[in-house]
């Protein structure tokens, strides 16, 4: 029972508690939630020192049996990619709650026992070392997000959360499938061991299963992605939802795909990874480009952010698959940089949907004159959007960009049209909205930034420029965690080598 | 060995739980002749649910005398007592959940109960059968009983037909499993599980007679585990009869006939395992997609869950197909939450329905979640188990099932089952969406749950999360006596 | 050397006065304003003072911006002597420009917003020139875009203005799409990004006869440069930045900014020698953009449009000489542009300030009487860049036209017809607005002196910033064994033709607009023609529109979304296999009849199979 634990388990007892509150009594609840996940928040902080110092390796690792037959045990540990996923979240989670605030105000209770209940999900997805676990933590995600989009979602948020729940489902259930068939050939759900087992070859897969394995798992995390065409649930999941849904669905639940890629998909099948890769690629690239096109005409503001996040993702999935350090890093960095930027973006859209209750854009227009200060927020966040350097999002799109190019310049060339044509949608948007004459309609609703906004933004602020400015603060630990994943993509004599601490570590903390 | 003329001690108690059945049976039935008055309802009702505690009791102590009965027409083995347990659980949440359901629609008269006691008898009987004469009997015994159960409400049209068509469809069907039982002891000159499976082995005159007539006793267990193409009568009785027999025939009767049908087939038609698997494999699939996809459309909830039991009864069957321990294992395990789940789904249909079931349709729950937040969220837990989300119990029976099925390489079928259980994820959905999602259309003041029925639901709902933690505590027995099975 | 303190200065300037500008007074705003960037050249001067004789390069290495596999990018600072011409240059007119700005916006509104993306710039800029690895110079490289976007939309009410900022930022991106390219390819081929070790091994190789790799790295960097620099295809952003209050366009749009491109290529020099192929590009790219763009400046009528061409067409020249590898020669056009055409620029907005934001200079004219300090500038910068004799423009047009001579001599005369149509169509402008009769209505009045006070300035520099600043001789060692030795010699007979066309041009803009008036029309009248489509600018933004831009949007909106997305993927599959599911459904449910006797049926439809299938199953033995 270590920190880490107490963590995973906190957002539950959290909820729980919060479902026993007084229903009456809002304000006793959000303000239990709040000081709550900001509780959590603070200790998953202290998660950062440890790992930082063994980023290559799991820390914080507890592996307790759970269930005896078949073998499940809570096994979990963090190294240096799902340290700043979790903190992403635990980061976030406060944030959504305070955003909705005032957002918020039917069934309240229902609804920040929902946040946190995700939060639990989440932090789970990211330090499950048990496939069975991590396949329990996942579905676990996909309640809390169903309700929230379909209760305090838009008019259309019925379809879109049930569109939402089948379609992860569908994937999920494929991804159930490999993982009782892995159970099957290892007699154990336990990763790492799985791992071990490949190392020695006492698990062997024949080409064929390893495939099928594969694309069972890819499917999963594609759909989760999403990766072109298994996108369409995002625009209308994104719009319907409110806004805590679609900053917790954006910032984190999509980052969910990508880790599984990374974590599973890449080290289980490293054959069928390779051999996958340039189909793969070759949908990213369709999806930076595709994505961007798309949101280039969407006259909703939040379904262009979320076609802005197929366009974004699609580097992900680029980096993750060009198999080398550069890719990967900037895969995980992007993953970070998407989640704060765009997680910002929805922010801000809602803030102005509070305002003036439309998301199309051509319901406004000069809103810079009322509200200078939200006018430059908004402006900061799309620069680091569109991957304006000393910002977040650079750092992720070179390095992915660097990485392609090192595979095939031609990958570089096609996935770098995304990065103008993330200014054209962006900057358009922003013209539309921000600049030209101010209609009555909008200086009647629109007012500057408040107290409790302005507290919701800047931390998120502060990150997009520490990111942009001091990557140092995070890459090491994303690359050496990275370079244990790469060592076993490409099998050198070292592999088995590398792959070992990682597993002693298990075996000492284990008990 | 020989047969005494009267049994031993030990004998009578490896019976000992259909003996208190079918005692406590024939006392309140000889009872409710005499009494007339309210109070001595609730007393029967009370006696009733002492009788199957005692029951539960008795099957215990059967257990801990293990062995053959009656000249081994009967073993009381663990996994005579796991059914046992879980068929007379059942019947326990059905007196808990009933008496205050009669009292609404005017009807609580003692026999409700008298029919619920012998019901469990055959189930029980079922359970323990170890001989094709006896599983019979303990069939029609449970049967007859369910038929009259399912028509309890005299004057309810619907309640009517769906008890003519249960029971002229379920003689039907009967007919077959009577026709198959003669021929396999024409062919084999036994009708104990053990003496035909070694006859079969020693040879007989012809494997496909025998084969036919594990055909023919297949088409009966069928159509009592309402698997296609033997499902038809399911949804229909489900929607007439009264809530909780619903409840009652979805978990008891379907058990028990489980338990009989895999104690057969694994045991005296094990030796042609090669042909009678494909056709199980076919009929798994079919039943689970006729049942989920038949249920997308459905309005009403009963007969809603009336489809999703057919569907979950295909999950079974994938299990009974695998043919092996942890197949069997799963199965019981399933069967057991499946029972929790789906018998607690229909108790809070029970309670929304309202008197006469006026309230059954999906838009009847509008905004139930704020009507009756509790009473919602505990419907939440077992459809979210239904559709097999983690951390409920119905996750893990699936879970068990699917991973048997993997282990015995039938992959297609655990993901065409998988994929079935996405497709079934919309349906319970709907139920969902209308209760959390839609605003309440009427304002009428909520009524009081009454005490049994609160119960049931509680305690149902809190197994189900259990188990969807701790699957062990039932798991474990399940796989210690799975083997007996053989 | 606490080189960090040149480029945090301004950008401490911009915090404050973006953060307090709503408290603070326009005194205080302009002066922090212009304290920032005064202080940040005496900054640059005393470092400078202390670096020198600065032979080689002065680096300064800060902290690992960013650390992933093989490749370290750190955030560094380097001077040599190219970087300590950019940065005086940029500094010294930077703090003049924010001087005469200050006046200009007086009456403006957002005058702390103004400032704040003023010395934001300055900030960019400066990361730019003192980069000391192509990522950094990026960083400023696309911040400096990002400034020209805030401050050509800086009157953001009018659509005009933000479309133009939109334009320059996306053209701009087109270029540094180029630019990022050939930093993936130096990364992969050199395996750095550091200036030292990239441009180390690029030594080492040999020149590349045939396009290869390194070719490729230069076409790439040169697209990046079209972008930033205004050149052929991507100068289409230029003219419309002019929606800028006039000085932004001077400072960024005309002495700084845009010479971006130029430093970039000189600063890349040891790759682009070795691609021949790459630098032939450069110069014709350069060389076509003079030409056109001075053709189109011949027939404009708002004074800032003909300036904004004038400059396109400058830069082309700087780009020739790049082209050409006489790299010190593009920056020495580099520096005096800086001063003439910043002075031309702030002249034309003193004009346009003393007619009351009248720009058309049809309705202008006589203003010699009216505004005579800014008429007397002015006429210094027309002779500067004219190339009049001994003034700054003429030594670096010299240095240009004798590289041209050296190489290809059809260059030498296009660039010589060019510098002709230079001088007229600048001497155009002067005619038009300051002689002859007054056609505006409003009633001119001469400029603050915080306005002219640098005008003067920087008409000193036009006149005797040629031999002030001898660029090809400062820049020498930074171009030894790089560039082949051998100084250009001059000799008289150069001169006298090189300087013809400045006078002839001069010569013939007061035939056509003094001497003979109405010659203009006659002129404009006989070649229609020609003068419609240059009046139009070629209609090259019509084209791009065209064939670019509405086909791009429209596919994306009518394809795309509303057939490919909405119709194929979503329709067509997701809701295709939702509603096969649910048409299985219907008709599953009506097997479900109700009726005994279907079921009843079924029953034995399912006992036939059954039976069938286990007895024949296993071979019926």
């Amino acid at each position: 029972m270590n920190l880490l634990d107490i963590l995973i388990a906190a957002p539950l007892l959290g909820f729980l508690i919060t479902l026993a509150l007084p229903k009456g009594n809002a304000s006793l609840i959000k303000m239990f939630t709040l000081v709550f996940s900001l509780a959590v928040f603070a200790g998953s902080l202290l998660l950062v020192g440890p790992t930082l110092d063994r980023p290559g390796t799991m820390t914080w690792v507890t592996d307790a049996p759970w269930i005896a037959t078949p073998a499940i045990r809570y096994h979990v540990g963090m190294d240096g990619v799902s340290l700043w996923l979790v903190l992403l979240s635990t980061f976030l989670t406060p944030i959504s709650i305070l955003l909705s605030w005032k957002y918020i105000d039917h069934r309240v209770k229902e609804f920040f026992a929902f946040l946190l209940l995700l939060e639990f999900g989440l932090a789970g997805v990211f330090v499950a070392l048990d496939l069975f676990l991590f396949y329990v933590f996942w579905e676990v995600c996909l309640v809390p997000m169903y309700f929230l989009i379909g209760i305090w979602g838009h008019d259309r948020r019925i379809y879109a959360a049930v569109k939402f729940f089948i379609y992860t489902m569908a994937g999920s259930v494929l991804m159930l499938a490999a993982i009782l068939y892995l159970y099957g050939k290892a007699g154990t759900f336990d990763y790492p061991a799985i791992l071990l087992m490949m190392e020695s070859g006492k698990l062997a897969l024949s080409h064929t299963e390893e495939m099928l394995l594969f694309l069972a798992f890819f499917l999963a995390f594609a759909i989760k992605v999403p990766l072109f065409p298994l996108h369409t649930w995002l625009p209308d999941a994104h719009v319907e939802a409110p806004t805590a849904g679609s900053v917790m669905l954006a910032a984190v639940m999509l980052k969910m795909g990508t880790y599984g890629i990374l974590r599973f998909c890449l080290p289980m099948f490293p054959n069928a990874s390779k051999e996958n890769a340039n189909w793969i690629i070759v949908l990213a690239i369709t999806g930076i480009i595709y994505g961007a096109l798309v949101a280039l005409v969407q006259p909703n503001m939040k379904k262009l952010v979320a076609y802005s996040s197929v366009s974004h993702l699609g580097f992900v999935v680029l980096g993750l698959f060009s198999g080398n350090q550069w890719g990967l890093d900037g895969a995980v960095y992007q993953m970070l940089a998407h989640g704060i930027s765009t997680g910002a973006l929805f922010m801000l859209v809602g803030f102005l949907y509070e305002r003036q209750h439309s998301l199309e854009i051509k319901d406004y227009g000069g809103v810079s004159t009322p509200a200078p200060w939200l006018s430059t927020v908004f402006l900061v966040t799309t620069l680091a959007s569109i991957g304006m350097p000393l910002l977040n999002n650079f750092i992720g799109e070179y390095l992915v960009l660097q990485g392609a190019a090192k595979v095939n310049i031609w990958w570089a060339v096609f996935a770098a049209t995304g990065v103008i044509l993330s200014a054209c949608y962006m900057l358009w948007m922003y013209q539309r909205t921000f600049f030209g004459e101010t209609p009555d309609e909008v200086k009647h609703h629109m007012h500057d930034l408040k107290g409790r906004e302005w507290a919701c933004i800047l931390p998120l602020l502060a990150l997009m420029v520490w990111m942009g400015i001091y990557a140092q603060s995070f890459l090491p630990s994303i690359g050496a965690s990275n370079k244990t994943v790469l060592d076993r993509t490409q099998p050198t004599g070292a592999a088995l080598i590398v792959a070992l601490p990682a597993t002693a570590e298990v075996a000492n903390n284990g008990r | 060995m020989d047969a005494k003329f009267f049994p031993q001690t030990a004998e009578l108690l490896r019976f000992l739980p259909e003996i208190i059945l079918t005692l406590a049976g024939t006392l309140l039935l000889v009872m409710e002749g005499f009494k007339k008055d309210e109070d001595s309802r609730s007393l029967i009702s009370m006696l009733t649910a002492v009788a199957i505690g005692l029951a539960m009791y008795g099957t215990v102590v059967a257990y801990q005398n293990p062995g053959m009965a009656f000249s081994n027409m009967l073993i009381s083995d663990g996994y005579a007592a796991f059914f046992r347990l879980v068929v007379l659980a059942v019947g326990l949440l059905t007196v808990l959940s009933s008496s205050a359901y009669l009292e609404r629609e005017k009807s609580n008269t003692g026999e409700f109960y008298v029919l619920v006691l012998f019901s469990l008898a055959g189930q029980c009987l079922m359970a323990a059968a170890n001989e094709l004469m006896m599983v019979f009997i303990g069939l029609e015994v449970s049967s007859i009983a369910s038929y009259i159960l399912a028509g309890y409400l005299r004057d309810d049209k619907r309640g009517n037909e769906s008890a003519l068509k249960y029971f002229l469809l379920g003689s039907f069907a009967t007919a077959f499993l009577l026709y198959g039982v003669a021929w396999v002891y024409g062919m084999t000159g036994s009708t104990n599980l053990v003496e035909i499976r070694s006859a079969i082995e020693k040879g007989v005159p012809s494997m496909t007679m025998v084969s036919a007539a594990a055909g023919l006793m297949l088409v009966g267990f069928a159509f009592k585990i309402s698997a296609a193409p033997f499902q038809g009568w399911a949804p229909d009785v489900y929607q007439g009869a009264p809530a909780p027999v619903s409840g009652f025939l979805s978990a008891g009767p379907k058990a028990a006939a489980f338990a009989v049908m895999i104690r057969v087939f694994q045991t005296a038609f094990e030796a042609i395992t090669p042909r009678w698997e494909p056709v199980l494999w076919t009929m798994a699939l079919l039943t689970m997609t006729i049942g989920n996809f038949a249920a997308l459309w459905q309005n009403n909830i009963k007969r809603m869950l009336g489809y999703s039991s057919i569907a979950h009864a295909g999950y079974v069957l994938v299990a009974v197909t695998t043919h092996s321990t942890t197949g069997t294992a799963a199965a019981m395990f399933y069967l057991a939450a499946y029972g929790l789940m789906n018998y607690g789904a229909f108790a809070i249909v029970t309670h929304v329905a309202g008197k006469g079931e006026e309230r059954v349709t999906l838009d009847d729950m509008k905004g139930l979640s704020q009507r009756e937040p509790a009473v919602a969220a505990m419907l939440t837990v077992f459809l979210l188990s239904l559709i097999g989300v983690p951390l409920t119990a119905g996750f893990f029976g699936k879970f068990y099932i699917f991973k048997a099925a993997i282990d015995s390489n039938m992959v297609w079928l655990t993901a065409l089952g998988l994929l079935n259980s996405a497709v079934a994820a919309y349906y319970y959905l709907r139920v969902l969406v209308v209760m959390y999602m839609h605003e309440p259309e009427t304002t009428e003041h909520v009524s009081t749950i009454p005490g049994g029925l609160k119960i049931t639901m509680w305690v149902t709902a809190a197994a189900t999360l259990v188990l969807g933690v701790f699957p062990g505590l039932v798991l474990d027995f399940a796989t210690r006596f799975a083997v007996l099975s053989k | 050397m606490q080189l960090w303190l040149i480029p945090l200065l301004p950008l401490a300037g911009a915090a404050i006065n973006g953060f307090t500008g709503r408290r603070t007074g326009k005194t205080v705003q302009s002066a922090v304003a212009i304290g920032s960037v005064l202080l940040s050249f005496l900054w640059v001067v005393k470092t400078l003072m202390a670096l020198m004789p600065l032979e080689g390069p002065y680096v300064e290495k800060y902290f690992t911006w960013i650390a992933s596999g093989a490749l370290t990018v750190g955030v560094d600072f380097a001077v040599d002597r190219l970087t300590a011409v950019m940065l005086l240059v940029v500094t010294g007119i930077g703090t003049l420009i924010h001087i005469y700005a200050a006046g200009y916006m007086h009456a403006e509104g957002g005058y702390s917003r103004f400032f704040a993306y003023l010395n934001l710039f300055m900030f960019f800029m400066l990361i730019l020139v003192l980069g000391g690895n192509f990522l950094i110079l990026f960083v400023g490289w696309e911040g400096v875009g990002l400034c020209s976007y805030l401050l050509i939309g800086f009157y953001f009410q009018k659509k005009s203005a933000s479309d133009a900022g939109k334009k320059a930022f996306i053209v701009n991106r087109i270029g540094d799409f180029g630019f990022s390219l050939a930093m993936f390819l130096i990364v992969v081929t050199f395996g750095s990004l550091d200036f030292p070790t990239v441009f180390a091994q690029a030594q080492a190789l040999p020149v590349e006869q045939s396009a290869g790799i390194v070719t490729a790295i230069c076409l790439l960097l040169l697209v990046g440069a079209t972008g930033k620099s205004a050149q052929i295809p991507l100068y289409v952003w230029l003219p419309d930045a002019m929606e800028g209050p006039t000085p932004v366009s001077a400072l960024i749009h005309a002495a700084t900014m845009v010479t971006a491109g130029v430093y970039m290529c000189s600063r890349s020099a040891a790759l682009f020698m070795k691609a021949p192929i790459a630098m032939d590009t450069v110069a014709i790219i350069g060389l076509a953009t003079a030409v056109l763009a001075a053709t189109i400046g011949l027939v404009q009528n708002d004074i800032k449009k003909v300036y904004a061409y004038s400059t396109v067409s400058q830069l082309g020249f700087m780009f020739l000489a790049v082209g050409l590898g006489a790299f010190s020669a593009g920056i020495y056009h580099v520096v005096t542009h800086a001063f003439f055409k910043a002075l031309l620029f702030l002249g034309a907005g003193s004009v346009i300030h003393a007619c009351h934001h009248e720009q058309d200079m049809r309705h202008m004219g006589g203003l010699r009487k009216k505004i005579p300090h800014t008429f007397a500038v002015l006429l210094i910068a027309a002779l500067s860049i004219a190339g009049f004799p001994l003034m700054a423009g003429w030594f670096s047009k010299e240095e240009i036209l004798g590289a041209a001579h050296q190489h290809h001599i059809w260059m030498y005369w296009l660039a010589w017809f060019t510098a002709g149509m230079t001088a007229f169509y600048v001497f155009r402008s002067i005619f038009l607005t300051f002689f002859g009769e007054y056609k505006g209505h409003a009633h001119p009045h001469e400029s603050p002196w915080s306005m002219i006070g640098p005008l003067y300035v920087l008409a000193i520099l036009s006149v005797v910033g040629g031999y002030l600043f001898n660029i090809p001789h400062i820049l020498e060692p930074v171009f030894r064994g790089i560039v082949p030795e051998g100084h250009i010699e001059h000799t008289l007979t150069d001169y006298v033709l090189g300087t013809a066309p400045g006078i002839i041009g001069i010569f013939l803009a007061y035939v056509v607009y003094i001497a003979k008036p109405g010659m203009a029309d006659s002129i404009k009248e006989s070649f229609s023609g020609v003068y419609t489509l240059l009046y139009n600018k070629y209609f090259v933004d019509e084209i791009y529109d065209a064939a670019l831009v509405h086909p791009i949007e429209r596919s994306s909106r009518n394809f795309f979304w509303k057939i490919v997305d909405v119709g194929i993927i979503d329709n067509g599959f997701v809701h295709g296999f939702s509603g096969s599911a649910l048409n299985l459904g219907g008709l599953l449910r009506r097997m479900q009849s109700g009726a005994i006797r279907n079921y009843a049926a079924w029953t034995v439809i399912g006992v036939v199979c059954i039976l069938s299938a286990l007895t024949v199953l296993g071979g019926g033995r």
